[in-house]
């Protein structure tokens, strides 16, 4: 479903100094799989999300979902790409901190036009699923971490899409918030959904629901 | 020379441009002769990125251009108060060897620039980019004229000498005049005026049976029968003088600056007909162009003609 063929990422910081974030690397996720990146940070972790999820494109090679290439989109396709198909959980959760839980939930859906009563049918689901509902009107900033990043998966699937990608999800959370994420991504892996978390929280290591660790380190695949 | 406030924006603005043209110029070439939409090179991945500067660097210099040539057209306007015997902007494009050339060239421009945006605009569409290499082989051809005639233009205006005595309107644009101009008056009003409106019918039915290739021709031949027929015969009707023939008088307020609205509905409806035979775009598209083209081209069919028949009613007689 997912394919990393023969990517290198410089990153070009002026004309002299250059970062090779990742070298030749070559990957192929499958559709519902769940994956974890592992490596410490600077090893290329979130350089294959951000390929992945259409947000940069490669210096060589090329992305291809669905047998679409990504790397290859132009820019406002690319946008397009990203608002079908991915759902994003950030470290710092990436909330509008004066909002509502409920607006912010609501953001991805609002270039898309919706109905609104389609978009309060799939604004009442997620916050089920989630269990953030009795939140709803509650200002982003005054709920805990643990809320908040209920709230942030609730916003990555509010559009219900195909793959997921998690940057760093647990670095904020305790052990037991940490295990209830956990949880959740049992929830959405039996949707189906293609899960790539980046992590260097062991939590995630020889969990039964991972389907893959993967490890990086300097740009490359450690096999 | 003359350097009023309004030369002088067109010189800063027109040195602007010709620096980024000249960037946009040397990327568009280096895009055309090296890209390759399959390709997955380092090299194929940053012209990637530099069509997207390049594209936006002309579209804004394109989008510029076009209210910019009305600014053009003003200040020409605004110079003829000063120059002594120019009654409007016929007598400062005459005033040097130069003006007839910027004008003919600057129109060529306008229609070539708004290709290129329709072009554009197709090609963004598609994620494939289709038209990518066409779009930037073309403005490294075009911006030689384009470069040219920003050159053009400072000349023109730095050859104008404010003391000496130009021709006005009314020797330039008559029967007597010493320019290729003075042919015009040979044609015969009533043949033109078939002509014009002949033209009209034809582009309705070639926009009835859908032959965009014919409507687009039949939008060339409308842009010169209308100036033509707007110089020989409707210009007349808005000055109500029989041997007024200035296509640029109507610019000016004693005639409610029609003449912007005239060249606008103009350049507009034939810049989309032209543009509906020419660029490669999906049916609805063409059919918008189609549609806009024929709206604007008989706005100003309407327009035009309103002015002899409003004539006619009032006096009984025509001119």
């Amino acid at each position: 479903m997912i394919q990393l063929k023969n990517i290198t990422k410089i990153y070009e910081i002026n004309s002299r100094e250059k970062v090779t974030a990742l070298l030749d690397i070559n990957l192929s996720f499958k559709e519902g799989e769940l994956i974890v990146l592992k490596g410490v940070s600077g090893s290329g972790k979130s350089s294959i999300l951000s390929l992945v999820a259409g947000l940069s494109k490669p210096t060589t090679g090329e992305v291809i979902v669905d047998r679409k290439k990504i790397s290859k989109l132009p820019d406002n396709f690319a946008s397009i790409y990203r608002r079908d198909n991915i759902g994003f959980i950030f470290q710092k959760y990436n909330l509008l901190p004066s909002l509502t839980v409920t607006d912010n939930i609501l953001l991805p859906l609002v270039p898309l036009n919706l109905d609104t009563n389609i978009a309060q049918q799939k604004l009442e689901r997620v916050m089920k699923m989630f269990h953030i509902e009795h939140k709803k009107d509650t200002i982003v900033k005054n709920l805990s971490g643990g809320e908040q990043q209920r709230v942030a998966i609730a916003r990555a699937n509010v559009n219900e899409p195909k793959i997921i990608i998690a940057d760093e999800p647990t670095a904020n959370l305790d052990k037991k918030l940490s295990l209830s994420f956990i949880d959740i991504l049992k929830e959405l892996k039996g949707k189906n959904k293609t899960i790539i978390i980046a992590t260097h929280d062991p939590l995630f290591f020889n969990l039964n629901i991972v389907d893959r660790e993967i490890e990086v380190s300097n740009g490359e695949i450690i096999l | 020379m003359i350097l009023n406030p309004e030369v002088l924006a067109i010189f800063i603005l027109n040195t602007i441009f010709i620096f980024f043209t000249i960037i946009a110029s040397f990327l568009s070439i280096k895009i055309a002769l090296k890209w390759d939409s399959d390709a997955t090179t380092k090299l194929q991945y940053k012209l990637e990125k530099q069509s997207f500067l390049t594209a936006t660097i002309i579209k804004y210099i394109f989008i510029i251009k076009i209210p910019l040539f009305l600014f053009f057209i003003f200040t020409l306007d605004k110079i003829s108060n000063i120059l002594p015997g120019a009654m409007c902007g016929a007598g400062v494009v005459d005033a040097t060897q130069y003006g007839n050339y910027l004008f003919v060239l600057k129109i060529i421009n306008l229609y070539i620039f708004a290709y290129w945006l329709f072009l554009h605009n197709e090609d963004i569409k598609d994620e494939n980019q289709p038209y990518t290499k066409r779009k930037f082989a073309l403005f490294g051809t075009i911006s030689t004229l384009f470069i040219g005639e920003l050159i053009l233009e400072m000349i023109m205006f730095s050859a104008i000498n404010p003391t000496s005595v130009v021709d006005c309107c009314g020797t330039i644009y008559s029967s007597t005049a010493s320019s290729y101009i003075s042919y015009i008056f040979q044609l015969n009003n009533s043949t033109l005026l078939t002509f014009f409106y002949f033209n009209y019918i034809l582009m309705i039915i070639f926009y009835k049976t859908k032959k965009k290739y014919l409507f687009a021709f039949s939008n060339i031949f409308f842009l010169l029968l209308s100036i033509i027929t707007l110089i020989l015969f409707f210009g007349t009707y808005i000055y109500q003088q029989p041997s007024h023939h200035c296509p640029f008088c109507y610019l000016q307020s004693d005639y409610y600056y029609v003449g912007y609205l005239i060249y606008t509905l103009l350049f507009t409806g034939t810049v989309y007909g032209i543009a509906s035979g020419f660029v490669p775009t999906n049916k609805e598209k063409e059919k918008k162009n189609l549609k806009i083209s024929l709206i604007f081209n008989s706005l100003f069919i309407i327009l035009v003609s309103l002015y002899p028949t409003i004539f006619y009613i009032r006096n009984g007689v025509w001119l």
